[in-house]
């Protein structure tokens, strides 16, 4: 079993630096997901561990193996693809049993081994199938048996979900994730869905213009994103500047769309700018009853999606702010009626001002 | 660069071997003919007698004058008539549409020269058609001179607007012109302002091909032209003219004749870089429901012009089979035509047979690769053996042919008087074409496939040959066909650099058509007819491309 571990790396394109003095560490067994926007060099990095980008500085480790002078051939790599790079012109066994061929393995065990792994996909009978007869998500799984079946050091997803629909794209992270864990193998998944992230990794990277933003368990990225950036980048938050209006060790008073929010803990001095990211479900109905602070807000809209109601309001200054409650409650505010929030100042995250 | 093992070796092989192949073959014989245009011939010193002389001479301007004319009208009737046609193919019901887009392709390959003779036989001073009307009293026009030459560059080239054009009606997504209907534009309204606009640039790209095509051409104007100056037939007589042989001459005419259409390719690439409107459709526009006269219309005038453009073919055939008696057609059936043509000799037919399939092979062999490292790895290098390799298309054969004389005559390298010579320049001619149905191929390989072999532990040149090879191997056969084909029928640079050991059935074809017996020509006519058509039509057939999409 293998960890990883990337130093200093870094690759240019042109005047771009698509990957920037990156290091990072990745256990044994973890399952990992590089997160970013396009062009944040999720893709390059990934596609140096398996060979296909040249690395101009740094170093490649596999335990204490150094990894990236080897062609990208003689790695032991698996890796799944986000265009599935079924080969048409072979069948669904042939294509399982591509890697085990180039490996020379005796044909008895290549039989046995692409049944097994065919198997694990849940394809047990599609091995004489061609790949035009099959769908989409069908390929993704003789995709992901055939990087599984040569026993790799290391997985490697590039957006592998990013073609299938909605529903079969949380059905197959689902699957993705508990092959993942019964192999025991370390993986590293590339994706710029942040839901998709947190719903499949043990931890998280997220990168920006080439480099790592934060590290983190999907927990902690989402709850205490470390900068603003990863802050609105995994999911919905509502940014307000602001200006630090009196702190002290227990509390600061921050000035922000025309009210005052409470923040915990010392935030800057009088006078400061700010960003307050506001996560819309940490805003609660007042009605709720609890007691602590309060903002007053003036409802604009109400949007009903099922599970979640999410209220559209403004404060007084006129700045939008996003609210999302749980669909069950009742709301008796209407639009333009001025309404209280309750909020724990625990859960907003102050940032120096950009 | 690290990773990629023997691949970075064997695609910087490919491309040094390659950009040598055509330094040697194409840029020093082309240098030795602009070298030799600067050359005083009994001193060897630098001159510039030659353009003065070319610039000063009535004759020669007008040359230059009737040879762009003559490009710009067929470029004008060319889209004239291939524009109407490309959006009929595209949007109008019509039955027998697949036979009819797979003939109208037939034009491109089918020797240009056999039509124009087509058009002497039927049209001529002695022609089938001029004599029957002369009998009943119908005096029939003058066809030779610019005339005639436009309209056989007209009905033999059109298709390269067709193609392009009938490529771009196609990639226009339903929904832009739903939009434009929907905002309240007549479907008139949506052609003028919607379609045709976004068609422009493939019909202006077609058109420039076709008036490159017209420049260079040698066949159509040594049938047609009779004594009136032409640019290529010029060339060719400065050259190798038995009385008034001038090199330097024949060297300042041929710069002259590749500065232009350089010129006009460049223009065209420009042109092209910045427009690209239509971006492969959604949705395929659907067929327009037009009332039933209109539709006939438009089917009568498709299968008008297609049937139109292949007719002098045709009847080439049918008076290849009929007896002569001095010029004068007798109406009886006979082979003696062939017989007289090939004197007990199939050397010719061997001749034309061996040097296509050689050029043919070879000019896969060589492109294949290159079309590959052209799409998958860009680098300075391969930037470089991009732009070189267009340089055939600007440069007319019987340039070329004089160019490769005068470089492989003497010194150290001698090809004059073998197959070789016809052979290279055959490949060099070529060579783009391969190149491009080759880079097409890789551009419908998605990159992943040959990482994933990678990834799994196949080496990359492993790979290449086992993965990537096979899967081009369809599109490159249909390449491989279509240079056969254009080899087979190839004059301008043969007729320059061939031998007689070497002579090919175009040659015999050119001779026949110097001498007094039109049977002969018409049988030489008919089995090169015969030796284009067919392989293609089997491609066709056995590929299923239509829409001329190996062209």
């Amino acid at each position: 079993m293998t960890a990883i571990r990337l130093d200093a790396l870094t690759r240019t394109f042109g005047t771009v630096r698509a990957v920037d003095d990156i290091s990072l560490t990745i256990e044994d067994g973890e399952f990992f997901t590089l997160l970013g926007p396009s062009g944040c060099g999720k893709t390059t990095l990934l596609r140096m561990i398996a060979g296909f980008s040249d690395v101009e500085r740094g170093s490649i480790w596999f335990d204490d193996r150094r990894i990236d002078q080897l062609p990208a051939h003689q790695r032991n790599i698996g890796m799944v693809f986000q265009n599935y790079a079924i080969f048409p012109n072979l069948t669904v066994a042939q294509n399982v049993a591509y890697g085990l061929h180039a490996r020379k393995i005796a044909r008895g065990e290549v039989d046995r081994r692409v049944a097994e792994a065919l198997a694990m996909v849940e394809l047990p009978d599609h091995g004489t199938r061609w790949p035009h007869e099959m769908s989409g998500g069908q390929l993704q799984r003789v995709a992901i048996a055939r990087s599984l079946v040569i026993k790799p050091a290391v997985l490697l997803f590039d957006e592998p979900l990013s073609n299938l629909d909605a529903q079969l794209r949380t059905h197959m992270r689902v699957e993705i994730r508990q092959l993942q864990k019964s192999l025991g193998l370390t993986a590293v998944y590339v994706t710029h869905d942040q839901e998709e992230a947190l719903a499949i990794s043990d931890r998280i990277a997220v990168l920006r213009g080439g480099r790592i933003e934060q590290v983190g368990t999907p927990e902690a990225i989402y709850r205490t994103p470390g900068t603003a950036f990863v802050g609105s980048f995994m999911g919905a938050t509502n940014m307000l500047a602001g200006m630090v209006e009196a702190s002290d060790d227990d509390t600061t008073r921050i000035t922000a769309g025309g009210a005052t929010v409470l923040v915990r803990g010392r935030q800057g001095a009088a006078g400061d700018r700010v960003l307050l990211s506001i996560r819309p479900e940490t805003l609660r109905l007042a009605a709720d009853g609890h007691d602590g602070p309060q903002l007053v807000v003036r409802l604009t809209l109400r949007e009903f999606l099922g599970p979640i109601l999410r209220l559209h309001a403004t404060l007084p200054d006129g700045t939008a702010l996003r609210v999302a409650a749980l669909g069950g409650q009742e709301v008796r505010a209407t639009p333009g009626a001025e309404m209280a929030l309750g909020y724990d100042p625990a859960q907003i995250i102050v940032y120096p001002a950009p | 660069m690290t990773g990629f093992g023997g691949l970075t070796a064997f695609r910087t092989g490919i491309s040094l071997f390659a950009l040598a192949f055509l330094a040697l073959f194409l840029l020093y014989p082309l240098w030795m003919v602009m070298q030799a245009s600067f050359q005083d011939e009994v001193t060897g010193h630098f001159t510039l007698a030659p353009y003065l002389k070319i610039l000063s001479s009535r004759y020669y301007v007008a040359s230059l004058d009737n040879s762009l004319i003559a490009g710009a009208l067929s470029m004008v009737c060319a889209s004239a008539i291939g524009v109407p046609l490309a959006f009929c193919l595209a949007r109008v019901e019509m039955p027998g549409k697949s036979l009819l887009m797979t003939l109208a392709s037939l034009p491109l390959v089918l020797p240009s020269f056999v039509g124009a003779y087509a058009l002497v036989l039927l049209f001529g001073h002695a022609g089938v058609i001029t004599t029957a009307l002369r009998r009943i009293g119908l005096p029939v026009g003058d066809i030779y001179g610019m005339t005639g030459i436009v309209i056989v560059f007209t009905l033999t080239l059109y298709p390269y607007v067709l193609m392009p054009t009938l490529a771009g009606f196609k990639a226009i997504d339903i929904s832009v012109e739903e939009s434009a209907r929907n905002l309240g534009a007549s479907r008139w309204r949506v052609f003028r302002t919607v379609l045709l606009p976004i068609v422009v640039p493939s019909v202006l790209a077609g058109a420039l091909l076709v008036f490159i095509e017209t420049l260079e051409n040698f066949g159509v104007p040594s049938v047609l032209a009779e004594d009136r100056p032409f640019l290529s037939l010029d060339i060719f007589k400065l050259f190798a003219g038995e009385s008034d042989a001038n090199p330097a001459a024949a060297g300042a005419l041929s710069v002259f004749l590749v500065g232009i259409t350089v010129a006009v390719l460049l223009l065209q690439r420009h042109y092209l870089a910045k427009r690209r409107f239509a971006t492969g459709a959604r949705r395929t526009p659907s067929l327009i429901p037009l009332p039933r006269p209109w539709r006939l219309l438009a089917t009568a005038y498709s299968w008008g012009v297609v049937l139109l453009s292949l007719l002098p073919f045709g009847a080439v055939l049918v008076i290849s089979f009929l007896q002569f008696r001095g010029p004068v057609l007798s109406w009886q059936l006979g082979l003696g035509n062939y017989a007289t043509l090939l004197h007990g000799s199939y050397q010719p037919l061997y001749n034309t047979g061996i040097l296509a399939t050689v050029a043919a092979l070879a000019a896969t062999v060589l492109g294949a690769p290159i079309g590959y490292v052209l799409v998958r790895h860009r680098s300075k290098l391969s930037t470089a053996l991009d732009v070189v390799a267009i340089v055939p298309f600007a440069v007319s054969g019987t340039v070329l042919g004089i160019g490769m004389i005068i470089a492989f005559n003497s010194g150290w390298l001698v090809l004059t008087g073998g197959w070789l010579i016809l052979v290279l320049a055959y490949v060099v001619r070529k060579l783009p074409f391969s190149i491009r149905s080759a880079s097409a191929i890789v551009h419908q390989i998605d990159p992943s496939l040959e990482e994933a072999s990678i990834n799994l532990g196949v080496s990359p040149l492993k790979t290449f040959a086992t993965l990537t090879v096979p899967m081009m191997a369809g599109g490159l056969m249909g390449g491989m066909v279509l240079v056969w084909v254009t080899v087979a029928a190839e004059l301008s640079s043969t007729i320059v650099l061939y031998s007689s050991r070497w002579a090919t059935m175009t040659v015999l074809m050119f001779q026949a058509l110097e001498g007094t017996a039109p049977g002969q020509s018409a049988a030489a006519a008919s089995i090169l007819i015969l030796f284009t058509a067919v392989p293609l039509l089997l491609v066709y057939r056995f590929l299923r491309r239509q829409d001329g999409s190996l062209l």
